[in-house]
C-alpha cells in the first residue's frame, strides 16, 4: 500500500482521488460582482458562488481559458484555488500587514484590498516577476515588494502577518505527488517553516496576529509546527471561523496541545488539501 | 489560445531625458501624477508607503503601483499608467468588440475596428486604445490618416502583455 495513504488513514482520512476545480475571486475595487458575472456569461463563462468564501467563485462552465479574457487582463478577477483564498479571509487584514512568501501574489493582492499597506517578500527571483505582474494587473497601489528570504528581513513591526509557508504540496494539486515526496522532505520543510514562524514572531507587534498556512496534508508541516510555536514562542492559537475540520491533536503516537483543535485542516474533497492556524502574540 | 499570442512590440516610447514620465503623461492629460523614482523605475506611492520604505535598509523592487521605467534614454510606460491617464484623457481611440482580441494579440487596428476617435488624428500621434466600456487596452500610434483607409493604428503595447509575461 502507498505509505502516504496509510498515514492519512491513521490520521482519519480515507484517501479519495480529487480533481482540482477552477476558482477565482472578484477584484471589487475594479468591478461589481454582478457586472463581472454578466460580462462573463455573455462569453458563456458561468460562475457559481463558493459558500464559504466572501468573494470566491467556482468556474462552472467555460469555452476557453479565462486568463485570455479581456476581464482577466483588466484585472477584474484573479484565478486562485478555493482553499488558497481562505487564509487572507481568516487573517482579516488591517493596518500594516506582512506577506512573508508572497509570489505569485494572489494572497498579497487580497490583503492589499483590505489593509492599509502590505509588505510582500519573495525569496525566489524567478517567482518575483509573477508577483509584480499580478499586482500591476490587479491595480494594487499599497504594496511594497522585496526580493529577500523572509528569514533575513528586519526593520518594521507589523499588525498582522501572513505566513503561507513553502511546503510539500498535496496529492490533489499534483498527480505525481506520491512519487516525488519522502518523509525526510517534510522534515526539511518543517525546519524552514519553524524558522519562518520564529521570524514572524520577531516582526509582529505585541497583540498582533499571524495566519500560518500550507497546502500540505502532512502533520510535520502543520500541527507539529504550530505545537512547536505554542511551546517555544509562546504564541496562542485563535478560533478560526472557516471551512475545514479541527486540527489534529493526536499525531500517530504523539499527543499535542489541545489548542491545536482551533486550527483548520482541509482534506481534499471540494478543494485541494490545506491547513491554517491563527496565532496571537 | 494563449500560445498564439504574438510577441509584443518593444515597450519603449520616445521621451525626454529629464522628467520623461511627465512628458509622456502630458501627451494625454493635464492631470498631475505624484510619482516616486527608484533607480530607473517610476511608482505611484502614498506617503505612508514611502515612510515604510525609508525604515527598511534594502531596496524594494516595487513601491505602490509601477508606472513605467527609463530604458536606453526613453520612457516605457506601464499598462497601469495607461489605465490611470485614460480616466482623464481625451486622446483616445475607442474600438469595437471585434477589434479587441486582435489588438491584445499585438495586431494593428484597421478602420473596420474603430468606433470613435477623440483628439488628434495626424500620423505619428500616440493614442490610448479603449474598448466599448472605456477600459484601456493599450497604446497605439496612428500610422495612416483615417481618410486614406487601410491600416490606421499600429500596436505599441497592449494588455495581452500580462499573458505573454506569464508564458515567459
Amino acid at each position: 500500500m502507498n505509505p502516504f495513504i496509510e498515514r492519512y488513514s491513521q490520521l482519519g482520512w480515507d484517501y479519495t482521488e480529487t480533481k482540482m476545480r477552477e476558482s477565482l475571486w472578484v477584484n471589487t475595487s475594479k468591478i461589481r460582482v454582478e457586472e463581472l458575472k454578466a460580462r462573463l456569461e455573455k462569453k458563456r463563462i458561468i460562475l457559481k458562488k463558493i459558500p464559504f468564501l466572501e468573494k470566491g467563485f467556482l468556474v462552472e462552465s467555460k469555452r476557453f481559458s479565462l486568463s485570455s479574457t479581456q476581464e482577466y487582463l483588466q484585472g477584474f478577477f484573479h484565478m486562485q484555488e478555493a482553499a488558497s483564498q481562505l487564509p487572507v479571509q481568516a487573517l482579516q487584514p488591517k493596518g500594516l500587514v506582512l506577506d512573508m512568501c508572497a509570489a505569485p501574489g494572489g494572497k498579497t493582492a487580497q490583503i492589499a484590498l483590505q489593509a492599509e499597506a502590505v509588505v510582500a517578500l519573495e525569496s525566489q527571483q524567478k517567482r518575483m516577476q509573477a508577483l509584480l505582474n499580478n499586482l500591476e494587473r490587479l491595480g494594487i497601489k499599497n504594496c511594497i515588494a522585496y526580493n529577500i528570504d523572509a528569514r533575513k528581513f528586519e526593520g518594521v513591526e507589523f499588525d498582522k502577518i501572513l505566513l503561507d509557508a513553502p511546503c510539500s504540496g498535496n496529492c490533489a494539486k499534483d498527480r505525481r505527488w506520491f512519487s516525488k515526496q519522502t518523509i525526510s522532505n517534510f522534515e526539511k520543510n518543517s525546519k524552514i517553516q519553524k524558522e519562518l514562524l520564529s521570524t514572524a514572531y520577531d516582526l509582529l507587534k505585541e497583540g498582533g496576529e499571524i495566519l500560518y498556512s500550507t497546502c500540505s496534508l502532512e502533520p510535520e508541516e502543520n500541527e507539529l509546527v504550530v505545537d512547536w510555536a505554542i511551546k517555544n514562542l509562546g504564541l496562542k492559537t485563535m478560533k478560526l471561523d472557516s471551512y475545514g475540520s479541527e486540527g489534529l491533536t493526536q499525531i500517530f503516537n504523539k499527543k499535542l496541545s489541545e489548542e491545536i483543535k482551533l486550527c483548520k485542516r482541509i482534506w481534499p474533497s471540494q478543494t485541494q488539501g490545506f491547513f491554517m492556524a491563527k496565532l496571537k502574540k | 489560445m494563449q500560445k498564439n499570442l504574438a510577441k509584443p512590440n518593444p515597450r519603449i516610447l520616445h521621451g525626454e531625458t529629464k522628467k520623461m514620465i511627465q512628458t509622456f503623461i502630458q501627451k494625454f492629460t493635464q492631470e498631475k501624477i505624484e510619482y516616486t523614482k527608484i533607480g530607473s523605475k517610476y511608482f505611484l506611492a502614498t506617503k505612508s508607503l514611502i515612510q515604510i520604505k525609508d525604515k527598511i535598509k534594502i531596496t524594494p523592487l516595487l513601491v505602490g503601483l509601477y508606472l513605467g521605467e527609463e530604458k536606453e534614454g526613453k520612457f516605457a510606460p506601464s499598462l497601469a499608467l495607461l489605465e490611470i491617464i485614460a480616466k482623464t484623457s481625451t486622446n483616445k481611440v475607442f474600438i469595437k468588440d471585434i477589434g479587441e482580441m486582435d489588438f491584445i494579440y499585438g495586431k494593428k487596428l484597421r478602420s473596420r475596428h474603430i468606433l470613435k476617435i477623440e483628439g488628434e488624428t495626424k500620423v505619428g500621434f500616440l493614442k490610448l486604445i479603449q474598448n466599448e466600456h472605456d477600459e484601456n487596452l493599450g497604446l497605439g500610434k496612428i500610422s495612416k490618416e483615417i481618410k486614406e483607409g487601410g491600416t490606421i493604428i499600429k500596436n505599441k503595447m497592449d494588455r495581452g502583455d500580462f499573458l505573454r509575461r506569464e508564458m515567459d
